[in-house]
């Protein structure tokens, strides 16, 4: 009785926080269970809420009322204007939208910022909910009371209107055959507007009587992001029950926990869901939006062909020369794109000995890379030498994402995880005196392999989009953890001042920025030589196999979970010896470094090297180094918004960029990468077209 | 009246249905039939709005509906019985009706009658009895009466039925034809697509036979009734025809 009484308050706090995660979690399990859509922007739409109440609380009811009726109003707009920006992508399957949703939710949260400041807005309750009330014997705040009272109201009225009314059996007819809706005479369209508009009101509603239980501040987003991907993740979709229950475990976790045995918190939450992901056989995903029957839009090439029909269309003399150029022009993108296709030619060409002369051909960009990359000592500053160092630890981070993204079908938000491990492994090692690189490197890579194990069972058995959303997670609950283990990581100071790394043995500790290149070059060359051997050994292939034919493989007998495992294990290493890599460059360590912003990096870096290509994920985290350095010196502040920009330009303009997710691809051949079930378009219901003999002699 | 004329459409990289022509008059059955991968799904799917026509038109009583969205077309006036019936697995018989009754609007174009719930379940009694299970509760019989049901319910003038036979036991295939053979008495145009002219043929006007998405045989009702023989040529698979 005593326990119980010494914990009273955080327990109805947590009943509170619980009920709060639910409405919020409520909507991002209807917009991806019914609209097909996993809206990464969804914590951004909560505190878009929290802001707008927040700025309008003046401590009357008024101040309340207003901006729970503004705050509402603004998310639901914005939920309505994700709707209408992912519309142009629902061809393209969940991932495309998810990455676009991403995008927006790094540009809305730099916009944010620049609003409403970089420091936590206080909120003033109505005065009369200022003050606390005696709950068996203890003071609570009667605010939260109050809370409480609101958030089960708005669940119970959420609830009667998905279950009860028309328009909430339109919504879930739409989550089962967006197409036999529309031939009851609905638009499927306009079900999806309102849904995600729907989700954006709850959003901003909770956002803005929230405010005073996660208040406004530049890591809302983040923070209720994460806590209701856990949420549903937790909950699982469609079940608005285990949503509640769920909700409501977290926030006890998140309060009672914290108040019980405060160390363990954070594992705590890691735990529950890596115990339900395993339990549970398989976290279903939506069915893919039925949509009119067409190719995937390609903006790009789109507008090739456009402009390509009006050149040919002018008249006279012109003729000749335009005509001449534009076949010129198209022969030029044709070759180029034969060329970018060798890049990733195992797949296109299974089961066949690369012939000595493809081989010279295909691993000719690498060289040149690799010969640019080793001239740069000689080329570059200092100052971007080191630069260039950290581009290379990226840039193995991005590949271990395209291995797990493009080959084992795993699109990764976590990957940090692994190289965080990596990184305060090695720190830590150089602390303890273990200075020697190759040791260090085989550690940090042993300990993020292990991580990685550890983490796998809750990954591979998820599939397409869901997977993003775990690995968000367990990125973010790493991110937690580093932040609050403070003998090992240092905490939020992060570790700096360890001894300098000796590149072999009877070397010295190395100081010099070409040094630390010319070291960083060699491991992150023996690495990427490595994973290409064995992305195209018979292990390659069998990864490639699985994310094309999962069914196919298991039924000719493979064990498909133990490739995915062992896959991601793998990937789990490559990305802590970038971690590594990392600290030995930088010679300090911060969380920063392993962030959030980094796993958006490498994924970004995937995304425009096209997934499946390890020599575009290369190429994309330089490039995203090198913008992002020169937009911290001419703008500084301005990361997240050059990088959401980013994103949303690649998911717009760069669908092929995607193609090892999609599947078959125009440029990639008679690729065998069939979609996932997930991932899948619309089959052609009637999927036997008159095939080329299908000649008729009447 | 449902008119298609030069109806062609197809898939990612392929034509999967032929420059088509054919017309249902209102009150009668028009029958396609053609072998898997014939184009028949094409073509309702196509007239129904869920495929986009490459070329070609669709006209409901003079109206053009060619290219609208799905949703505009059931509101036109188009129901659809899709194959393999695609009832919505999470709602309730009850929920499936509500959803699905849209009364006709007032100063709309005539429809040849009105749908209700309470009609529908005078038609197919059944359903009645089972308002409160979900549609993945159903039998194959039970949900095929459900989207016949969900289709009525928008008071088409043009039902287009997708083998609404398949996987029915033969006792059930005669209802569903004795039910098509009612409907089109009430003055629907109804074109019925079905693999085999078996049961086709005894309630069609006329028939039609696709074969790899092109017309090999237009029959009147009447004659391929009294003489089957040229249905049946028209249907063998021939060498190089397949």
């Amino acid at each position: 009785m005593d326990l119980l009484d010494a914990h009273l308050v955080p327990a109805v706090d947590g009943v509170a926080f619980g009920l709060l995660l639910f409405v919020v979690a409520a909507g991002l399990s209807l917009a991806f269970g019914t609209a097909g859509v996993l809206n990464l922007s969804h914590g951004m739409l909560y505190a878009i809420g929290a802001y707008t109440g927040a700025a309008l609380s003046d401590g009357t009811w008024g101040g309340l009322a207003l901006g729970l009726a503004a705050g509402t109003a603004a998310a639901c707009a914005a939920g309505a204007g994700l709707s209408a920006a992912t519309a142009p992508l629902a061809r393209r399957g969940h991932l495309a939208q998810a990455l676009l949703t991403f995008g927006l939710a790094l540009v809305g949260g730099d916009l944010l910022i620049q609003l409403f400041g970089a420091d936590e807005l206080p909120v003033r309750v109505p005065e009369a909910l200022d003050s606390s009330v005696r709950l068996l014997g203890h003071r609570y705040p009667a605010y939260r009371l109050c809370f409480i009272v609101m958030a089960v109201l708005l669940a119970a009225f959420g609830t009667w209107v998905l279950t009860r009314t028309r328009m909430g059996a339109a919504v879930r007819a739409a989550a089962d055959d967006p197409q036999m809706l529309a031939t009851t005479g609905h638009s499927p369209r306009a079900v999806h507007t309102g849904v995600l508009a729907a989700a954006g009101a709850l959003a901003g509603a909770a956002g803005v009587l929230g405010a005073p239980i996660i208040g406004p501040g530049p890591g809302t987003s983040e923070n209720v992001l994460m806590l209701s991907l856990v949420v549903v993740v937790l909950g699982g979709l469609r079940s608005l029950w285990a949503t509640l229950a769920a909700a409501v475990a977290v926030g006890e976790v998140q309060t009672l926990g914290v108040s019980l045995v405060p160390d363990l918190a954070p594992y705590l939450l890691f735990a529950a869901m890596a115990a339900v992901l395993v339990l549970r056989s398989r976290f279903a995903e939506p069915a893919a939006a039925h949509g009119p029957e067409g190719p995937p839009p390609d903006p790009v090439a789109r507008l090739r062909r456009h402009l390509a029909a009006r050149l040919r269309r002018r008249p006279g003399a012109a003729v000749a020369a335009t005509a001449g150029d534009s076949a010129g022009s198209s022969a030029l993108l044709r070759a180029s794109s034969r060329r970018e296709g060798a890049g990733y030619p195992s797949i296109s060409l299974p089961f066949s000995l690369p012939r000595p002369r493809g081989a010279a051909r295909r691993a000719a960009p690498l060289l040149v890379l690799l010969a640019v990359l080793a001239a740069l000592p000689w080329v570059l500053d200092a100052y971007t030498l080191s630069l260039a160092g950290s581009a290379l630890a990226l840039g193995l981070l991005a590949v271990s994402v395209t291995v797990l993204t493009g080959y084992a079908g795993l699109p990764t938000l976590g990957q940090t995880a692994p190289f965080a491990v990596g990184a305060y492994a090695t720190a830590n090692l150089a602390q303890a005196g273990w200075t020697m690189g190759p040791v260090q490197i085989a550690l940090s890579a042993l300990a993020a392999a292990l991580f990685s194990a550890l983490t796998g069972p809750a990954v591979i058995r998820a599939r397409g989009t869901t997977v993003l959303m775990i690995t968000l997670a367990v990125g973010e609950l790493t991110g937690a953890v580093v932040n609050r283990l403070k003998s090992v990581t240092g905490g939020a100071d992060g570790l700096v001042g360890f001894p300098a790394t000796q590149a072999l043995w009877g070397g010295e500790g190395m100081f010099e920025e070409s040094e630390l290149y010319t070291f960083a070059l060699v491991v992150a060359a023996v690495a990427v030589a490595v994973t290409l051997l064995v992305l195209r050994s018979p292990a390659g292939k069998l990864l490639t196999g699985t994310r094309g034919a999962e069914a196919r493989m298991r039924a000719s007998g493979h064990p498909v979970g133990r490739y995915l495992l062992v896959a991601h294990i793998c990937a789990g290493a490559l990305a802590g010896v970038g971690g590594s890599l990392m600290v030995t460059v930088q010679q300090y360590l911060s969380p920063a470094d392993v962030g959030f912003e980094i796993a958006a990096f490498a994924l970004l870096a995937a995304v425009i090297g096209g997934t499946t290509s390890v020599i575009g994920a290369l190429m994309g985290a330089g490039l995203i180094v090198v913008t992002r350095d020169w937009v911290a010196g001419s703008w500084p502040g301005h990361g997240p918004l050059l990088l959401g920009v980013l994103f949303v330009a690649a998911v717009y303009l760069l669908p092929r960029g995607l193609a090892g997710l999609r599947g078959g691809s125009a440029r990639s051949g008679p690729e065998p990468g069939l979609p996932r079930p997930g991932e899948q378009h619309p089959p052609a219901p009637d999927p036997t077209p008159a095939g080329p003999a299908g000649k008729v002699s009447p | 009246m449902l008119e298609l004329t030069g109806l062609t459409a197809g898939y990612d990289g392929g034509t999967a249905l032929h420059p088509l022509d054919l017309s249902v008059p209102a009150g009668s059955v028009h029958a396609v039939v053609g072998h898997n991968g014939a184009g028949k799904t094409t073509l309702v799917h196509t007239v129904a709005g869920l495929i986009r026509p490459s070329a070609g038109t669709v006209r409901l009583d003079g109206r053009d509906v060619t290219g609208l969205p799905a949703h505009r077309v059931a509101r036109a006036g188009i129901g659809l019985v899709p194959q393999g019936r695609r009832v919505f697995a999470g709602l309730t018989v009850a929920e499936h009706l509500r959803l699905s009754y849209r009364p006709p609007r007032r100063g709309g174009p005539a429809r040849p009658s009105v749908w209700t719930p309470a009609r529908v379940l005078e038609l197919l009694p059944r359903l009645g009895e089972r308002r409160d299970n979900r549609g993945t509760d159903l039998s194959g019989g039970e949900q095929q009466m459900l989207a016949l049901a969900r289709a009525l319910l928008g008071s088409p003038r043009v039902l287009l039925l997708d083998e609404p036979s398949e996987g029915l036991a033969p006792v059930l295939v005669r209802q569903v034809h004795e039910l098509v053979t009612t409907l089109a008495d009430e003055g629907i145009a109804v074109l019925l697509v079905s693999p085999s002219p078996a049961r086709a043929v005894e309630c069609a006007r006329t028939l039609t036979v696709l074969t790899s998405g092109r017309m090999t045989l237009r029959i009147a009702g009447e004659e391929a009734r009294t003489d089957a023989s040229a249905l049946h040529t028209a249907l063998e698979l021939t060498p190089g025809a397949a």
